[in-house]
């Protein structure tokens, strides 16, 4: 009877453990037959251009040198690869192999000549040939994480050096390649170490139970877990081959801490760590990995060097008793001091950058898709720009805040702000800050927020009235209009637009109704161009909000978006081409190649000559208008913008040009309120303060003037051309048939109409001619 | 009272003065005659300031690597280029001429069309803008429009345009 029992209970017992082998066996089976790991997409940043002639300080040559993960080495010779070495008036890079599908380029020595700032020669150091240009590998922008936030490269076991498994296995598990998953030898050896020191000091755990534990156990510590798990480690390793297993223990590891997001795997730690590949990874590098496994945070060679070191050296003598390493290796490996890369966070700013990419990106690549597959995306963002871009709003925010009580935070009401920079010509995001501060406000406020344009609305009515259209331009540069004041019949009753200073000011030149951004003036001109006409030149050049027939549209009662005003004023930046608005080059699955690709696209919308002519008001603005004080602050070269400040100054704007790349800032309250300022004292020292980042104060480039655009003299008061006797003169631009035809009117007063002594036409000429030598 | 009237009698002498000055401006060495001074993008790489060079740099790698059949690579290549200098016309044309005989010749046309209007009065350039003008069209199936301009390539550089097409290493 108590045989059957016991039979029974026996098989009973048997039974449910028969069944909870088959149902661990199902759970190992689905994650590593599945995907075993959610990779998060990263996205790089334009690669960085070095030539000779190039400002290496103020492109901030070590800085990015530093942040990529390079490191400091006294000697140039035999450089390292990843190091860089002074050596006198030379810098030595030893670049690192840029894996990319179309344009990989090799690990390469680079020697660079520096003369004061600027980079007077480039060489390959190993053949000594001249370089006209060489690049750097893209910086990390940032990365799609899934909510468990882990970053992890992953790595095949044949690219990972046979010294780091050999660390590992030495510190982790010396036996891993005889046991079946459970080391009974090393359980009582652990069991025996602490029952000796009263309390847990060693674990017993094999490399295949901490890697069941990480996969699909709680860290929970109960002997029912514990048994769990040696049967999880035992089905685990019936059915998969000790390399499966070393491979996915090497990937899934916990090797530390980047601010938030945890690193994962052996091939992210060599790039927190060392910056480098897992491939190049030395001998002293390997052992301080395997030597953090036990405690990433509190072994951390960031954090506390010294003890990473004796924990390292340890790693390194368990190697040499295994009889892993030799005496030598040991001895040289010993030696060698902890050296690290210098730790960088993502830049946080880059955040509204990573989601407008996100919202550009065909559909197919979703949340779930970013957050798993590893992809890698090459953007356009050029993080030096961003972070310019993001001192520029933050700290000017700020000063303005102290230096104005309006603008001061009212409870959770704070004054907020946006920068977007693109390049003219091919439409790149070059930086984008949508915002203060990601972390309490993720609403990009650049791309997402439509507000009323204002005054920066004005140059389309400017380019309408310009354009040739019918029988010609309804201006030219040399008309004149008039401020005086205006009703304009409307179903809502008449419109009477207002000036800013609350004045008139009566006949005023076209330049300087633009460079002094008078509402009258350029009301009425939006009457004579008729409000579709201005609405049609905004939609070509690029705005996509809706636009309001409205009189009060001329003068930017329109809600639009920071993005769109960009792409508009890139498109008279870029003589007339309007561009499409590009995050990123191409989407690299690094294991399939490249998946996407996002070309450089434009069309033409308005004729290069009309451009210009716009181009040239807006020069204007700058140079003698409300945005001069751009000047005062050291600019130099040639710049093109307008400032806009909304009704009830609640909305300050710039927007502003060089030949080579096109800004807009905004500043508000996302809840509307007055700032009670104009846009040249807000919105304006943010974007000089950027651009004299951007480029040292100097721009480079011209705006270049088409050829069928006539340069000629003009008597600025009758807009005639000013010949000889004029009283004044100035330049101005003028499209082909669009030239005054008459002579300025004082230059016949020294003559009477029967004169016999009046000049004809071409001595006329000759006079001008003779008065300009 | 003088000096006007010395003005007067110099004025009444300008038919003449303008005249000479024609004659003699005619007299002055003049360019050589275009056809067979087609552009080559390895002549000028050395012109201009220090971000022109290294762009122009860059895009002759991106001929080699077109001419070696690595298209994909010479995309890339000539995007780097611009990123060091936008406004550098010599990258437009280069990548105009890829997209008309190796990519999407409507993206071509309007490369090319930036191009020109960085390139300005460009003598050099001119058979190539013509002839990638030309073939551009007749890509895009507007064979009528774009034969005057292969016409005219054909006519400014014989050696380069007689066959309607210009590889790389032609524009290099």
């Amino acid at each position: 009877m108590v045989a059957a029992v016991l039979l029974l209970a026996g098989f009973a017992g048997g039974f449910a453990m028969a069944r909870m082998v088959v149902r661990l066996d199902q759970v190992v089976r689905e994650r590593f037959e599945g995907r075993l790991f959610r990779v998060p997409s990263r996205v790089l940043s334009a690669p960085i251009i070095l030539y000779p002639g190039l400002d290496w300080q103020q492109v901030d040559l070590k800085g990015t040198l530093q942040r990529l993960g390079y490191r400091d080495s006294p000697n140039a010779k035999g450089l390292a690869l990843g190091r860089y070495a002074w050596q006198g008036a030379e810098l030595w890079i030893h670049r690192r192999a840029f894996e990319h599908p179309t344009r990989a380029e090799p690990a390469r020595v680079l020697r660079l000549r520096l003369a004061g700032n600027l980079i007077e020669e480039l060489r390959d150091a190993d053949t000594g040939r001249e370089l006209g240009a060489a690049f750097l590998e893209p910086e990390l922008v940032g990365a799609y994480y899934g909510p468990d936030h882990e970053q992890r490269e992953l790595v095949r076991l044949g690219d990972v050096p046979p010294h780091l498994v050999d660390a590992i296995l030495a510190v982790e598990d010396q036996r891993f390649l005889s046991h079946r998953g459970v080391d009974l030898r090393r359980i009582a050896g652990a069991l025996l170490a602490n029952l000796r020191a009263r309390g847990i000091r060693e674990g017993g755990s094999t490399l295949t139970q901490q890697l069941v534990k990480n996969f699909f156990l709680t860290p929970e510590r109960s002997l029912q877990r514990k048994l769990q798990e040696a049967v999880m480690a035992l089905v685990v390793e019936a059915r998969y081959e000790k390399d499966a297993i070393l491979e996915a223990y090497l990937n899934e590891i916990y090797l530390g801490q980047r601010g938030s997001t945890a690193i994962h795997g052996v091939g992210e730690a060599a790039h927190f760590f060392f910056g480098k590949s897992v491939r190049d990874l030395a001998l002293p590098e390997s052992a301080l990995i395997a030597a953090i496994i036990k405690s990433p945070n509190g072994l951390s060679p960031h954090s506390d060097p010294e003890r990473a070191r004796k924990r390292r050296d340890l790693v390194l003598e368990l190697m040499l008793q295994q009889h892993r390493i030799d005496d030598a290796a040991f001895a040289e490996a010993q030696a060698e001091p902890v050296r690290v890369a210098q730790l960088t966070l993502e830049p946080r700013d880059a955040r509204y950058f990573l989601d407008a990419l996100q919202r550009q990106l065909p559909e197919f690549y979703g949340t779930a898709t970013l957050t798993t597959e590893g992809l890698l995306i090459y953007s356009t963002l050029d993080l030096r720009l961003q972070r310019a871009a993001a001192r520029a709003l933050s700290e000017e925010l700020t000063r303005l805040e102290k230096a104005y009580p309006k603008l001061a935070p009212k409870g959770e009401s704070r004054l907020e702000g946006c920068l977007i920079a693109l390049r003219p010509q091919t439409g790149e995001v070059l930086a984008l800050v949508g915002g203060r501060d990601y972390a309490k406000s993720q609403f990009d406020r650049c791309t997402q927020a439509r507000r009323p344009a204002g005054s920066v609305f004005k140059p389309f009515v400017y380019a309408a009235a310009l354009e040739p259209s019918g029988g010609g331009p309804v201006v030219t540069l040399a008309a004149w209009l008039d401020d005086a004041p205006l009703e304009v019949p409307t179903p809502a009753g008449l419109w009477r637009p207002k000036n800013f200073d609350r004045e008139n000011h009566g006949s005023v030149p076209l330049r300087e109704a633009l460079e002094h951004s008078y509402n009258v003036a350029t009301a009425r001109l939006g009457q004579q161009v008729g409000i579709p006409r201005v609405a049609e030149m905004a939609r070509r050049l690029g705005i996509e909000s809706p636009l309001p027939s409205v009189p009060s549209l001329a003068i930017g009662a329109a809600d639009i978006t920071p993005l769109e005003l960009a792409r508009a004023y890139a498109t008279l930046a870029n003589g007339g081409i309007r561009p499409q608005i590009r995050t990123f080059e191409d989407v690299v699955d690094p294991n399939a190649g490249r998946l996407e690709r996002q070309p450089i696209d434009f069309e033409r919308v308005l004729d290069g000559g009309t451009a210009y002519l716009v181009t040239s008001l807006l020069e204007g603005v700058v140079d003698r208008g409300t945005a001069s004080s751009l000047r005062a602050q050291g600019l130099v070269g040639p710049i093109a913008g307008k400032t806009g400040t909304s009704n009830e100054e609640r909305d300050a704007w710039f927007v502003g040009y060089t030949p080579e790349i096109v800004a807009v800032v905004w500043v508000g309250f996302d809840e509307p309120r007055s700032l009670g300022l104009a846009a040249s004292a807000i919105a304006l020292p943010i974007w000089g303060r950027f651009l004299r980042d951007a480029t040292g104060g100097t721009v480079r480039g011209a705006f270049l003037r088409p050829p069928d655009v006539a340069e000629i003299e003009i008597d600025p008061t009758s807009g005639a051309v000013a010949l000889a006797g004029c009283p004044a003169r100035r330049a101005e631009y003028f499209l082909p048939g669009t030239e005054p035809t008459t002579t300025c009117p004082g230059w016949a007063e020294p003559w009477r109409a029967d004169d016999p002594g009046k000049p004809n036409l071409m001595e006329r000429m000759f006079d001008a001619w003779l008065e300009r030598l | 009272m003088a000096r006007a009237t010395l003005r007067r009698r110099i004025r009444s002498f300008s038919p003449w003065i303008f005249a000479a000055l024609f004659v003699a401006s005619c007299q002055l060495p003049t360019a050589p005659p275009l056809p067979g001074e087609p552009l080559r993008l390895s002549r000028v790489a050395g012109d201009g300031d220090a971000a022109r060079r290294a762009s122009m740099r860059i895009v002759l790698s991106a001929l080699d690597a077109d001419s070696a059949g690595r298209s994909a690579e010479a995309s890339s290549l000539y995007e780097r280029s611009l990123q060091v200098d936008p406004t550098n016309p010599y990258a437009w044309l280069a990548m105009a001429r890829q997209e008309v005989f190796e990519g999407d010749p409507d993206r071509g046309l309007t490369h090319l069309d930036k191009a020109e209007a960085l390139l300005g009065s460009d003598e050099g350039a001119a058979a190539h803008l013509a002839g990638i003008r030309g073939a551009g069209l007749r890509a895009v199936g507007q064979g009528a429009l774009g034969e005057p301009f292969l016409r005219e390539a054909s006519e400014r550089a014989p050696g380069l345009w007689a066959d309607g097409t210009l590889d790389a290493a032609e524009l290099r």
